[in-house]
């Protein structure tokens, strides 16, 4: 779904081109060239425009910053620098601030080192925090969202488990509590839409009559649902969301009246949403929820997320506890049923958040806080040089009067500005970053991620960075401030340092700083290390089942064209059948689900022979369908017994295929062929034919998990995965296949029409981005902590250029010179690893929990990016060693 | 400050900028007087130094400019057009002669 939007310049770049350049109409006439070229470049690469658009403004910006320092400087020669005791602190404030710039300006190279070191630094926080505001902190775009709560189950035993609600607790609910001025629920649907174009799959949800009432939103167009088109019969009525209505209706507002066919059923369209609306999980269509009698006394089937709007004058804390007794009195009414129930009320925010998300954003920004740190330890360590060389100016001011607090404060003045100089840079990165994160992420799953597209530069990422940055200035600013307005004065005005090496104190400090930058940098390698191999594994390790050569789709069949199983088997038949005989087609299956996809099947079930405590201790396992071919067609392996013929039918003896964890966990000591099972107590047994290798179904919770196969024929469900196994290239069958499907049923939709390949790459989408960014924060932290090394042991060599002339001078040889310096390196960088070493066991426990049990961290990568780490430091402080040893005595006693 | 049109020094770059604009005619306004440059001497023109020498010339007298409507296509902004003014005009004249006069005997020294 694409939308066209006129092409606008990032609102961002240009306000503050706008800002630095003043309201004029030269500024009017520069920022309309930009805006028309703009336009010009985004017709054809919108991202390449919107990059060049702010390296353009910051150009232009750093160049009329640059010139209005100058012509205040010009203008205002020396003389304003002093200062009177009773000036006011305005003045100054902004004499020293003035001060300050020249400072800046007057070492350019120095400055933009620092301010690009920051940039990089504040960048990476300024993204993570973007993508926690849009996804976390505020995903939906519904007004008083914090009216709006979510009630679930949870298990008294997990509290965090967030489980559904059946009908008959929603009616109850509903009717006996007074907290919510609307309770209303939504169930997953997913629509079959057939009509003038080729028939398609659409996400759906069933919704009570008030559903939009609690979202206090109002149809663009239409109306929205009436109480009594709840019951069934008179719920075939649709509302389509304002995407779904552009693209399939061509915006035709007559829409509304018509009918509409929808598995199988005919609708009518009676509103459109407003442009924007896609709640919950970016749905497309609305339907009303009817119950059924039956329905309506289900307390078994845990299918509705429950939603209300709290009543006025009513808190969540009001709810909570309403809640809480209205499911007690569940529990005590119907105990076979509720027994393990516990009634929770959650923020809408709080309750429709993904679980995984909070500790993985939390990781980044941990993770982005480590490359700041490192950034202020590279421009503290910058500073310090600096500050060295500007000891004989801090002396001669400091003994003609000045007090230490004034140096200290335009010291820290100077930090200030080059960190609001950074705010720019950073948040061009910000942007560029959310660009290629938002444009990497295939639409179908970004939409189900509220508030992705939302991840934008904005007036709180704004104000976000700004602040860090001033925490940031005091962080980097602090020491050097300190230490540059505390010289020996009579030591350095005796001239000009010559003879003195460093101050012990000082020294110290640099080494301290080096030392704190390996310390930093060796965690997030190894966190970085430790994502990359999980996703890399993840991606293209052992999944269980071969997901080369494999084409997939899915499909749903319409309850009304397909009621019973043998008319859901006759389908499924057919069209294996004519997929089987595609030229080019090894094997073909049908089956309720397969691995990889977003959707998952299980059955609690007990063993014959083997007593269960009580209903609810029964096991669970996943449960798959499928016809015979399946475990060919996907390539999984039967380890023993037989597999699905076509002789296994409704009719013949009803049996499944346990996986091989199944078989170990609930057949330990004795060979499962043979044993029986059921699902249920009105169910048949099940006797065991076979055992099938595992699988991996999906990555965080569902690896090599107990599964039960049994025979299409024997439990033909409506939803169907089919695969398609092919000595070729799948893709290249994809029209064919999706043909072979309208062959058997014209009006019969197929999507997620991929290659098994390619399901993997989407369903780990989330490690991927994972793995991406952490390598990111990874190389960054690297890079940024050899170059402040590098930095200091430059610094510290140019600072013993005297003493390493004098030892050269007594007989030290090149040699000796380089191993001294050498030495030093390997000191630091020694220090550095082992703590750094500590910091990563710490870190990876984090790590660990954040891909919740994914990866053990393993020694020996840590031993390995230490050494790497080690050796890039090392290198970094072997050139500056070189250097020195290749002094000449006597022009380096000469020197200085 | 006023400037004698005829014994002004254009710099390089500013005679650059004028004879662009005279080269365009009615159309010159920043967007194809960079291009033109670009274009006409090979090198890249930093729009920066480009708005910086047309507002210089335009304190100098030697440019005018005009604002056009506003245009959807600029957020709504006009465009600003530049002539070369009689003054501006005298002031290549002048920059012409000066140069001419200096090239006459050397020339002959580049072939070879």
């Amino acid at each position: 779904v694409s939308v066209t939007r006129d092409a606008v310049p990032p609102r961002t770049a240009e306000r503050l081109l706008t800002a630095v350049l003043g309201s004029s109409d030269w500024t009017d006439t520069i920022v309309g060239d930009l805006h028309e070229e703009y336009v010009g470049r985004a017709a054809a690469a919108p991202l390449r425009a919107g990059a060049w658009y702010w390296a353009i403004a910051i150009r232009l910006v750093t160049r009329g910053l640059i010139a209005r320092a100058r012509t205040a400087t010009a203008s205002s020669p020396r003389q304003p620098a002093t200062l009177n005791p009773g000036d006011s602190l305005m003045r100054t404030l902004g004499l020293e601030t003035r001060y300050a710039w020249r400072s800046i300006v007057s070492r350019p190279m120095l400055s933009a080192t620092v301010i690009v070191t920051l940039a990089l630094g504040l960048g990476a926080n300024a993204s993570v925090f973007s993508m926690i505001d849009a996804l976390l902190l505020r995903p939906y775009t519904l007004r008083d969202v914090d009216r709006m709560a979510l009630v679930s189950y949870a298990l008294p035993n997990d509290e965090d488990r967030r489980e559904s609600v059946s009908p008959a607790d929603f009616l109850d609910m509903r009717r006996q509590s007074d907290a919510f001025e609307h309770l209303s629920v939504f169930e997953w649907w997913t629509a079959n839409l057939v009509g003038a174009d080729e028939p398609e799959n659409v996400l759906g949800f069933r919704v009570s009559a008030n559903f939009f009432a609690t979202l206090g939103v109002e149809p663009a167009i239409g109306r929205t649902f009436q109480q009594d088109e709840e019951t069934p019969g008179r719920d075939t009525r649709v509302i389509l969301s304002h995407a779904l209505w552009q693209r399939r209706f061509g915006a035709d507002r007559g829409i509304i009246g018509r009918t509409i066919e929808i598995d199988g059923r005919q609708f009518e369209a009676i509103g459109i949403m407003p442009a924007g609306f896609d709640f919950p999980f970016g749905a497309q269509l609305w339907a009303p929820s009817a119950f059924t009698a039956d329905q309506a006394a289900n307390r078994r089937s845990l299918y509705l997320t429950v939603i209300g709007r709290l009543g006025a004058g009513k808190t969540l804390e009001d709810a909570t506890s309403q809640m809480q007794v209205v499911g007690e009195r569940l529990t005590s009414d119907h105990p076979d049923t509720n027994r393990n129930r516990v009634a929770r009320v959650y923020t809408l925010v709080q309750g429709m958040s993904d679980l995984g998300t909070g500790p993985i954003l939390s990781m980044w920004q941990a993770s982005a806080g480590f490359v700041l740190l490192i950034a202020c330890a590279n421009v503290a360590s910058l500073l310090l040089a600096r500050g060295a060389d500007r000891q004989r100016e801090m002396a001669v001011r400091l003994a003609m009067g000045a007090s230490r607090m004034r140096v200290v404060r335009e010291l820290l003045l100077e930090s200030g500005l080059l960190a609001v100089l950074a705010i720019p840079c950073a948040l061009a990165i910000a942007w560029a970053t959310l660009k290629v994160i938002i444009a990497y992420m295939p639409p179908t799953i970004a939409s189900f991620v509220a508030g992705w597209y939302e991840m934008d530069v904005d007036l709180r990422l704004v104000g976000f960075t700004v602040a860090l940055a001033i925490v940031t200035a005091v962080i980097f600013g602090v020491v050097p401030a300190l230490q540059a307005s505390r010289p020996r004065l009579t030591d350095t005005l005796k001239d000009g340092g010559r003879g003195a090496t460093a101050g012990a104190s000082k020294l110290r400090l640099r080494s301290g700083l080096v030392i704190a930058e390996i310390a930093l940098a060796l965690p997030l390698l190894v966190a970085a290390g430790l994502s990359v191999l999980t996703v890399h594994r993840f991606l293209n390790g052992p999944q269980g089942f071969n997901p080369d050569g494999a084409l997939t789709m899915r499909l749903v069949l319409p309850e009304v064209k397909y009621p019973t199983p043998d008319s859901r088997f006759q389908f499924a038949h057919a069209v294996v059948e004519r997929l089987r005989s595609m030229p080019g087609v090894t094997a073909a299956s049908a089956s309720n689900v397969i691995p990889a996809i977003s959707s998952n099947s299980g059955r609690s079930f007990e063993i014959e022979g083997q007593p269960i405590p009580t209903a609810l201790d029964r096991p669970n396992a996943d449960y798959r369908a499928v016809t015979d071919d399946f475990f060919t067609a996907l390539g999984i392996p039967l380890l023993r017994g037989r597999g699905f013929t076509s002789g296994d039918r409704a009719d013949t003896q009803q049996v499944i295929i346990v996986s091989d964890a199944m078989a170990r966990r609930y057949w330990p000591d004795r060979d499962p062929i043979g044993a029986r099972l059921r699902f249920s107590d009105g169910e048949p047994w099940l006797t065991v034919v076979g055992i099938s290798g595992d699988v991996i179904h999906e990555w965080f919770n569902r690896r090599n998990y107990p599964t039960v196969y049994r025979p299409y024929s024997q439990g033909p469900g409506r939803q169907m995965a089919l695969v398609v196994r092919t000595s070729g290239d799948p893709d290249s069958l994809a029209s064919a296949s999706r043909a072979a499907v309208r062959s058997v049923d014209p009006s019969q939709p197929v999507y997620e029409l991929k290659s098994m390949r390619e399901n993997i790459r989407v369903r780990t989408i989330g490690l991927q981005y994972l793995g991406a960014v952490m390598f990111a924060f990874g190389g960054l932290a690297l890079a940024l902590s050899v170059v402040g090394i590098y930095g200091v042991m430059a610094y510290m060599v140019t600072q013993r250029t005297h003493e390493i002339g004098v030892r050269m001078a007594l007989g030290a040889t090149r040699r000796d010179v380089l191993r001294l310096t050498v030495r030093q390196t390997a000191a630091l960088t020694a220090i550095g690893v082992t703590i750094g070493v500590v910091l990563a066991v710490l870190l990876s426990r984090v790590i660990e929990a954040g891909l919740l049990g994914l990866t053990a961290t393993d020694p020996r990568m840590v031993a390995g990016l230490a050494a790497a780490l080690a050796l890039a430091a090392l290198a970094a402080g072997y050139i500056p060693a070189r250097r020195a040893a290749a002094l000449d005595p006597s022009q380096a006693l000469r020197q200085s | 400050m006023a400037y004698n049109a005829g014994t002004m020094n254009l710099g390089e770059f500013e005679h650059i900028v004028l004879l662009a604009i005279l080269r365009l005619g009615e159309g010159a306004y920043a967007i194809p007087i960079r291009e033109e440059i670009e274009e006409r001497t090979g090198r890249a023109v930093a729009r920066g130094a480009l708005y910086t020498a047309l507002e210089r010339l335009e304190s100098k007298k030697c440019l005018r400019s005009r604002m056009s409507e506003p245009l959807p296509e600029r957020g709504g902004r006009s465009r600003r057009y530049f002539t070369v003014t009689p003054g501006g005009l005298s002031a290549l004249r002048a920059s012409r002669r000066s140069l001419l006069s200096l090239w006459q005997g050397v020339e002959g020294r580049l072939e070879s």
